[in-house]
């Protein structure tokens, strides 16, 4: 038994071996996701109930290739492996290969068989081999590598029963393998593993040896093991890639004619399915075509169709809200429950649809083999921003909504290139900014039409949305000079073949995608618009009743109506607010930028959101929030300086604020999911202050230029 | 000698070497190893990349990658 008292399951294998799919049966929705500890690498456990009536924990460790590893993901594996105390050391590990891949998935299979972990091995996908009228024969396999051996398919559901019934077997009996190893050990090797081995109480010598290949990065050693490593093989002159080619063809070799015997296959495939799609999906011209289509859909999906569930989600609190302000008192509480926490919940479930359609989508290219290709294709042009080719996908999925496009770039395995996606990503204009780009965007340039057919306005638009993709790819130039690596960049990726995707798998990854949001970001948003609320709705003193009665005498000397009275309160209100004390406050360091307080105020509450900057003028101009553009806009052209006859909405003011918005992370979500897929807050305030400063200087450049 | 990436699309060689640098333990778990024939299939559409198949499986590398893999005669 382990040490955490349960029976462990490891699931094992290379990438693209099913190994998920075959999680995702067993466990079924019993499923949890979490972060291995210090690392943003997903740990999906699930529990499976024994014969015996125990349940057995399952992890789906990451796809892995072998026990020299290339990837943050494999480097967590190899940790579990090598750690006899690791909490997660499996009781007995579940091998999946790809039996159309059988020579390279053995390699991984006999290393973890040499470091003495009871196995259990699945040859899946075994409906491939028998179409092709090839057949099986499992019992040389066994006898290689003196571990049971089964024949599944888990798309087609085969041979799935047998499979539990020998995990149930083998957890009642787990048999070491003393055996003789698969691979022995040279004399250096020995050496070596033998010193380490007694040094270190490892029990077994292939372990004493990767341990002593990787020394430098294994977690679990101390400083002084470490010492004593490096010091001997010093001595022993252990060259350690030298030993990992030598130890990989001879294994390579040692099995080449166990796989022939194994598969005695009728015909040496020619031209494969998977080449003829390749010929047009990886073609010069019409590949790129593909992915531009592909894309145009997926941002169609999120842009357009996630619209419709956002309303409803939307309408539906709103209604809620206001249902509720009915039925509950006039206290301070009330107002907490529905303009803090219900509006907070609201602002976290107004999310979902675009997580969960832009999820259904890459998961299908993910899961068919397509997203390789996109990584194929693009890899040289985002490889010049510091970039990965998936990156591709979360930049254009950015022009939607930034979150969604960051979650999805757990896929990128150099960390380097996925922080700058990240940080990145949010400077491509989303579908919040659009309405008050609406709003300022007449303000700013006039409603003309050049060349006889271009509207002016609509150029003006498209120039904001180019400025943020030239933003986002400066930046990423940027972050690719400063941040440092460790991990040394490479493209070296296997192009699988095409599958149809198993909708299982797809569901059970969008149901992740939306959970992990709701949970992991949902805490912190609320939490800041509980924040935003309070600021609103107090001030210093007795502020805001003195502003409530100023307000009343003012209708009443104006003769104002009922709505335009209460219009007039909360422009009162709000000003009297501690947020608009800080949105005072901040004016002297926002007037180079030709912004007065009341924008002060709206780019306060709009770091809940982008679009609130619109009802936030509206308020401010005592209209009422629910006042469409055209009126807000009205107000906000009849505004003059104090004191002067200046219209406050210049051309220069307008165009400064828009270039503000284009850069600032006025968004309090896609902070939240920064820090969730990051693990530290230190990212979120890195692009917190850089897309500011951003922001800052854009707005002041324009502004200086203009005014 | 030659390496894969002096390989033109359609041409096949066999692996005879590959250079000992960070790549090697990748190139390894890929599949590529002496003897192992490889096919240039075709380059990335801006260049930068190549899709290579081998016996069973396809791979995509950068020219720098596939300028560590020394090979034999082209086939």
């Amino acid at each position: 038994m382990s040490k955490t008292g349960s029976f462990n399951i490891a699931l094992l294998g290379n990438p693209n071996s099913g190994k998920s799919s075959l999680f995702n049966f067993l466990t079924g929705m019993r499923q949890d996701v979490s972060n291995f500890p210090g690392v943003t690498v997903d740990k999906k456990k699930g529990s499976f109930t024994l014969k015996n009536g125990k349940e057995a924990s399952i992890i789906d460790f990451p796809g892995t290739y072998s026990v020299y590893p290339n990837s943050t993901e494999e480097k967590l594996v190899i940790n579990v492996l090598t750690d006899q105390n690791n909490r997660n050391r499996p009781d007995l590990v579940v091998y999946v290969a790809d039996i159309t891949q059988l020579e390279r998935h053995l390699l991984f299979a006999t290393q973890i068989i040499d470091m003495g972990f009871p196995m259990l091995f699945v040859l899946n996908m075994i409906d491939l081999v028998e179409k092709t009228g090839s057949t099986i024969n499992v019992s040389v396999l066994e006898e290689y590598l003196h571990v049971p051996v089964i024949c599944v398919s888990v798309r087609n559901h085969q041979n799935l029963d047998e499979l539990k019934l020998k995990i149930n077997e083998l957890s009642e009996n787990t048999l070491t393998p003393d055996e003789k190893p698969l691979y022995e050990l040279t004399d250096i090797e020995s050496f070596v593993a033998s010193r380490v081995k007694k040094h270190l109480d490892t029990e077994n010598m292939y372990v004493a040896k990767i341990t002593a290949h990787h020394y430098k990065w294994l977690k679990f050693l101390k400083d002084s093991q470490r010492a004593y490593i490096s010091d001997i093989i010093i001595r022993s002159g252990f060259n350690d890639l030298k030993i990992q080619v030598q130890e990989t063809m001879q294994r390579y070799d040692s099995y080449s004619d166990v796989v022939k015997k194994t598969i005695l296959s009728q015909s040496k495939s020619s031209k494969t399915v998977t080449d003829t799609i390749d010929e047009w999906i990886t073609h010069r011209f019409f590949g790129l075509v593909f992915f531009f289509l592909i894309m145009l859909f997926v941002f169609q999906s999120i842009y357009a169709w996630a619209a419709y569930p956002m309303d409803w989600i939307e309408s539906g609190f709103a209604a809620s809200g206001a249902w509720m302000s009915e039925i509950l008192p006039d206290v301070w509480w009330a107002d907490l429950i529905i303009n803090g926490l219900l509006a907070g919940l609201g602002g976290v479930l107004v999310f979902v649809p675009q997580i969960a359609i832009l999820f259904f989508l890459v998961s299908i290219l993910e899961e068919s083999g397509y997203m390789s290709r996109v990584v194929f294709m693009f890899d040289s042009i985002m490889q010049k921003f510091g970039m990965n080719g998936r990156s591709m996908v979360a930049l254009i999925s950015s022009g939607a909504c930034a979150i969604p496009a960051i979650m999805s770039t757990r896929t990128i395995s150099n960390p380097k290139e996925r922080l700058i996606t990240i940080l990145v990503s949010p400077l491509v204009s989303c579908s919040a900014r659009l309405p008050v780009y609406a709003v300022l965007i007449g303000f700013a340039v006039p409603d003309i039409k050049v060349f006889g057919f271009l509207n002016l306005q609509g150029l003006a638009f498209m120039g904001l949305y180019l400025l943020g993709i030239v933003g986002a790819l400066g930046s990423s130039l940027f972050f690719k000079k400063i941040l440092k690596s460790d991990s040394g960049s490479f493209l070296m990726i296997e192009l699988p073949d095409y599958k149809p995707p198993i909708w299982k798998n797809v569901l059970i990854s969008v149901k992740e995608k939306v959970f992990a949001f709701v949970y992991g970001a949902g805490k912190i948003i609320i939490f800041i618009s509980v924040v935003l609320w309070f600021l609103a709705s107090f001030g210093p003193g007795d502020a805001l009743k003195n502003a409530e009665l100023k307000a009343n005498e003012v209708s009443m000397a104006d003769h104002l109506s009922e709505e335009e009275k209460n219009n007039l309160i909360a422009a009162y209100k709000i000003e009297a607010s501690y947020i608009g004390h800080m949105g005072k406050w901040i004016e002297p360091a926002i007037d180079p930028l030709g912004f007065d307080w009341k924008i002060g105020i709206a780019l306060l509450t709009s770091f809940a959101a982008r679009e609130v900057f619109v009802g936030t003028m509206a308020t401010i101009y005592s209209i009422g929030s629910d006042n469409d553009e055209k009126t807000i806009r009205q107000k906000m052209a009849a505004e003059v300086r104090p004191g002067t006859d200046i219209k406050m909405y210049t051309p220069a003011t307008s165009m400064a604020l828009l270039v503000f918005y284009v850069f600032a992370m006025q968004c309090m979500s896609t902070l939240a999911i920064v820090k969730r897929e990051t693990n530290t807050w230190k990212w979120p305030i890195v692009q917190f202050l850089f897309m500011s400063a951003m922001a800052y200087v854009g707005a002041f450049v324009v502004y200086q230029l203009m005014g | 000698m030659a390496t894969l990436a002096s390989l033109k699309p359609g041409e096949s060689a066999f692996v005879t070497l590959l250079a000992e640098g960070s790549y090697t333990c990748k190139l390894l778990n890929l599949g590529i190893l002496p003897k192992t024939k490889v096919t240039m299939v075709r380059k990335s559409p801006f260049g930068g990349s190549f899709y290579i198949k081998l016996e069973r499986h396809q791979l995509a590398m950068r020219i720098d990658e596939a300028k560590t893999i020394y090979i034999d005669k082209v086939i």
